[in-house]
Formats: structure tokens, sequence, C-alpha cells
């Protein structure tokens, strides 16, 4: 089960191994419990063309579970 | 000797084992492997400043992520410069870059990812008819699994259930990122 979602939009810079790397990201950062009430932290990042299918994904996802 | 490795055919072999070991961290591609492979004939202590020149060129032309003006001025200079490259090797170069640029951008992009990555996403909407945890019926719940993972290792399955009050908040979350996102990418 979600608990809840934190997010964060991200520019990487540079790195030591590439100096002009100028890339944005989305972090996510999600709370989860499982059935036995246990609580963790999940993180991952996503280009933002991915980012852009999840979101995509998420309002197909709206728009069925309102009609079910 | 000199002209073995002014000699431009092996040149683009030299780039690809080069990018091979420096960006795809292919294993195994030793000096030893690529003169004996590409310039069979040049001795080890004339091809090991050679291939790192071009090493060095390489991983320049990468870091900058170089555009075309940029590659054809670096490139020049180069050609200019007291033991650099002749303007055949320099279009070799040219030529390597143009085609592989994107590819070696991502390699880069994936080596400075140090959290998960996500590498898939499904979904489906069920019809939820009767819960253990409650007496609802006829409750919709989306279940998503995503699939995460850092790179070389496993992936990770993340198994999510929301009700429609849970999928409308992520989704105005998500509706708050885009909008993010639209404002970074507006031209300055």
């Amino acid at each position: 089960m979600l608990i809840d979602f934190q997010w964060k939009l991200g520019m990487a810079v540079s790195s030591d191994s590439c100096r002009s790397l100028k890339y944005p990201y989305v972090a996510v950062m999600l709370k989860v419990a499982d059935h036995s009430g246990q609580v963790k932290n999940k993180s991952f990042e996503m280009t933002i063309p991915q980012f852009q299918n999840f979101y995509r994904q998420f309002k197909e996802i709206a728009a069925i579970i309102e009609t079910v | 000797m000199a002209g073995e490795l002014e000699s431009c055919k092996p040149l683009s072999g030299l780039l690809s084992g080069l990018a091979q070991d420096a960006f795809y961290g292919h294993p195994g591609i030793t000096e030893e492997l690529l003169r004996s492979q590409l310039y069979p004939d040049v001795p080890i202590e004339e091809f090991r400043p050679f291939q790192a020149k071009m090493r060095g060129i390489l991983k320049s032309i990468a870091s900058a992520d170089m555009d075309f003006n940029q590659l054809e001025a670096f490139l020049t200079a180069q050609t200019k410069k007291q033991g650099g490259i002749t303007s055949d090797q320099a279009a070799v170069i040219s030529k390597f870059w143009k085609s592989h640029k994107t590819k070696i951008r991502e390699s880069l992009m994936n080596q400075s990812r140090w959290d998960s990555g996500l590498r898939g996403l499904s979904w489906r909407v069920d019809g939820k008819s009767q819960s253990r945890h409650s007496a609802e019926i006829h409750t919709p719940v989306a279940i998503m699994e995503l699939e995460i993972g850092k790179s070389g290792q496993e992936s990770e399955f993340l198994c999510l259930e929301f009700d429609e009050i849970k999928v409308n908040q992520v989704l105005k979350k998500l509706s708050e990122v885009e909008e993010s996102i639209s404002t970074l990418m507006q031209p300055v």
C-alpha cells in the first residue's frame, strides 16, 4: 500500500566522468507498507521521457478506475 | 611506422574499442588486444602513446558533450598542435562522434545515476467485490507493478495497490512535477 509519494525534479550538471551532463531527472521516494504494516522507503529516478510515460499511464489508470 | 598509425582504416575500430572500454564498461579491452587486432605491425612503445592520445581526445569530446561546431573547432585545434592529429584522423573522429554521441551520452548518464532507475511498469484495474480487511463492495483498485534496479544489479519489483482516491492524489502530484518540468524547460 502506498502511504506517501514524494518527488524531486533535479538537474545533473556535471560528474567526474562527464563535465557537461546537463540532464534533468525526476527522483521519486515512495513510502510503502506491506500487509504486516511494515513501512519501507523505496526511491528511484526517471528520465523526463520515462516520467512522461509514467504520468500518461497514471492518467489512463485514473480514467479507467472512474468508469469501473 | 608512423605511416601505419596515420592510416585511417583501423582508427575507426580503435575508437570503437576505446569507447567500449571507457564508456560502456566492456571488460577485457586491453591495449595489447587493440594493438594486435588493429595495428599488428606497430610496436607497443609506439602504439601506447598513440592510443592514449586518441583516448584523451575522445574523453574530452564526450566530457564536454560537444556539439558539431565545438567538435570542428576542437579537432581543427588538434590538427594544428605539435604531435596532434592529421586532418584525415580528425575526419574519422568527427564521423565516429556523430554516430555514437547519443549512445555514449546515455552511457555516461547511466554511470552518473546511483539510485535505482525505473526499468518497467505494468498495471491493471480490478473491480474488487470483497475485501478481507473491510466489507466494501465493488471498490475498484489499481494494481501497479514497478520494476526498479540499480545499474548492473538485478531488478526489484514493487507491487502497489491504489484505490480511486489514492490514484487521484498521486495524479495531482504528478501534475505538479509536470508543471515544474515545464518551468525548468522554458528558455531563460
